[in-house]
């Protein structure tokens, strides 16, 4: 069966290129799956697990989010910053979301900037904490 | 020899950073050519009259560059004498201590500076200065924003580039060159919306990109500077060695007369 070529690239590295079988990765909307032949889509992705299975193998890494763009043979995952969830620090990410969730506290219009920053930076610490328990 | 090191790693940098920004440049133009003219809009794509604007000036924080510094402040200069008046206002925001030295004593404003962070380039400190910037130019603070760095050539040649980054520049959609061999995307959630996220993205790489490309260059501008201080300094010192041995021999040998002389002269 025709394989998918799988890309992990960030800004600072190409992290990984494989091939495997199928990918599951965090979507804005949910979680969705890629097997080879799925039709083209770019999508927006939420912080999360990012699935890589090649046979009996998977691989698992935690993404803080980014775009996903998937073609018939191939995807490319451009991560915002992407790792595994073996390396995740969990006190140091405790830490961050407290800060997060403190400065949230403090912060009162939805419209400000540094509150959509708190809000955000909320989620992808509580879903960095939530792979690191699961890996 | 210290700096050879860094250029090495510098340009390492440069290259990972590649994948990345042709995959996001690839993205954008697709969204952009997949759409209807006009359907898709942005606050970071919106021209307007300039008034207000702003240069991000990219330095070293240390000197012994030779001209490194010294090329994007003049450009910098000549950008607020020539072009300057024409705007209500001009300001800049800093990377790099050498930069700011310069103009914080001068007219133009520098309005920020961001120290501390060229010793490690990160994306996340790219991030934010382009999240600060598009923030201010979303709000209307600012009109227009443009960026001035040293683009690494080679490691003994930068050059000056002076570019706008925002109102964002989008990828010319006309020509059929991406548009003949792509292929229908879905969009999720949808097409705006990825636009809304790959905008910003897109903002921030070239920011780190360009940081990225001045680390290099500084490297490059250093390992020249010092290459010549190399070798004018034994130019010198051969020069030195000379005029010593000459003045040595000049006294020997006025010594060696004035004994001669009154050898000559008991006789």
């Amino acid at each position: 069966m025709a394989k998918l070529n799988v890309e992990i690239v960030t800004p600072e590295k190409r992290l990984v290129q494989l091939e495997a079988d199928e990918i599951i990765a965090p979507g804005a909307l949910g979680l969705f799956g890629v097997r080879p032949g799925h039709t083209p889509l770019i999508s927006v992705m939420a912080p999360g697990l990012l699935t890589v299975r090649d046979g009996a193998t998977t691989q698992k890494y935690f993404v803080s989010g980014g775009f996903v763009e998937v073609g018939p043979e191939q995807v490319r995952v451009l991560a915002d910053s992407a790792q595994t969830p073996e390396s995740i620090d969990v006190a140091a990410t405790r830490k961050k979301l407290e800060a997060a969730e403190e400065a949230l506290a403090t912060l009162t219009g939805p419209n400000d900037l540094a509150y959509e920053a708190a809000v955000t930076s909320v989620a992808r610490e509580k879903a960095r904490i939530a792979a690191a328990a699961q890996k | 020899m210290v700096a050879a090191a860094k250029l090495r790693k510098a340009q390492d940098a440069i290259v990972s950073a590649r994948p990345y920004a042709q995959t996001l440049g690839k993205i954008i133009s697709e969204v952009m050519a997949r759409s209807e003219p006009g359907s898709l809009g942005h606050p970071l794509l919106e021209q307007r009259p300039a008034k207000n604007v702003e240069v991000l000036l990219v330095t070293s924080d240390r000197g012994l560059a030779g001209g490194f510094n010294a090329n994007v402040i003049r450009r910098v200069s000549k950008f607020i004498k020539e072009e300057g008046p024409q705007y209500k206002s001009v300001t800049l925001s800093t990377v790099g201590r050498k930069g700011n030295d310069f103009f914080k004593n001068r007219s133009t404003p520098v309005r920020k500076d961001n120290p501390g962070l060229l010793a490690k380039v990160k994306y996340e400190s790219a991030a934010d200065i382009a999240q600060e910037l598009s923030a201010r130019f979303a709000k209307g603070e600012l009109d227009a924003v443009y960026i001035c760095y040293n683009e690494f050539r080679s490691a003994i040649s930068q050059q000056v580039v002076f570019n706008r980054l925002l109102p964002f520049e989008t990828p010319d959609t006309s020509s059929n060159a991406t548009g003949a061999a792509s292929v229908d995307f879905e969009y999720e959630p949808s097409s705006q919306e990825v636009l809304n996220k790959l905008l910003p993205q897109a903002l921030a790489i070239k920011v780190y990109r360009a940081l990225l490309e001045s680390v290099a260059s500084e490297h490059g501008a250093r390992m020249t500077a010092m290459e010549n201080a190399t070798t004018n300094a034994s130019d010198m010192i051969g020069k030195l060695t000379l005029f010593y041995n000459r003045t040595r021999q000049a006294v020997i040998t006025k010594e060696l007369m004035e004994i001669v002389s009154g050898a000559e002269a008991l006789k």
